[in-house]
């Protein structure tokens, strides 16, 4: 079970919305399942040209280099690294600990797609290293647009398991 | 030796490893090694101007280079360095 107060809840809504068509991401920190403090997080697909993006993953860019960056953050997102590793760090000064990891979709349902999946694993590998909580995947849908659904979710062994959502 | 740990997306450049060892004295030191023996590496690392991308983050240990001195933080024996790409998804 996650305990999410409705006022964090509301925000995440709000920063899907506000980002519409485009992908919203971003951080939930707390203790023991207990959401306190969210971080929204930039999405810099919009804004990576396809070379840079070919710097990093070719297998990403397979999928995403028929699209323009715009069209790309549609569909995906990419967190800035900078903003990442600040929200981190504010998390550890504030003692509090990682929840989990919230992104939109903007045209699907609110469960985690292939890639996803593919993404949270590979973050498995490198996460008992730096010391870092096990992360819930919490992600917005804003299929129906009037209805948002949010849902949370534990991903180990490349298989997806709902937790509840408690809001508080 | 300092302990380089590669993620999965950049292996295809180090012959699939996922761990280097290197020596050197900083991050940055670290970083043209690698590309000594991996080239091309450090432009998947690094942009023009020789900062860390956008998605990149390194770790010396268990923090981030952007809070120690960049590519300036220096390394010793016995120190894990973590590239990683910051958290991403696909709809
Ligand atoms: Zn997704």
């Amino acid at each position: 079970m996650l305990l999410l107060p409705s006022a964090i809840l509301h925000n995440m809504i709000e920063h899907a919305r506000l980002l519409d068509p485009h992908e919203c991401c971003g951080i939930l920190a707390g203790v023991n399942r207990e959401v306190r403090k969210q971080y929204r997080i930039t999405n810099i697909l919009a804004s990576l040209t396809t070379t840079e993006l070919a710097r990093f993953d070719q297998a990403k860019l397979s999928d995403l280099k028929q699209l323009s960056p715009e069209e790309r953050a549609d569909i995906a997102f990419q967190m800035d690294a900078q903003e990442m590793a600040l929200a981190q760090k504010d998390i550890r000064t504030q003692s509090l600990q990682l929840q989990a990891f919230y992104h939109s979709h903007t045209a699907s349902p609110a469960r985690p797609s292939t890639t996803d999946i593919t993404i949270a694993m590979e973050f498995e590998s490198y996460r008992e290293k730096l010391n870092l909580p096990e992360p819930l995947h919490v992600i917005i849908s804003l299929m129906e647009k009037d209805t948002p659904i949010v849902r949370a979710y534990q991903i180990r062994n490349s298989t997806a398991t709902e937790v509840e959502i408690t809001r508080s | 030796m300092i302990k380089v740990r590669i993620p999965t997306p950049l292996r295809p450049m180090t012959g699939g490893k996922g761990e280097i060892e290197i020596t050197g004295n900083s991050v940055g030191d670290m970083i043209e090694q690698l590309n000594t023996s991996h080239p091309g590496l450090k432009d998947r690392l690094c942009d023009e101007h020789g900062e860390v991308r956008r998605f990149i983050n390194i770790y010396v240990n268990e923090e981030d280079i952007r809070f120690l001195t960049g590519k300036d933080t220096p390394l010793k024996e016995g120190d894990e360095v973590s590239i990683i790409p910051a958290i991403a998804g696909g709809a």
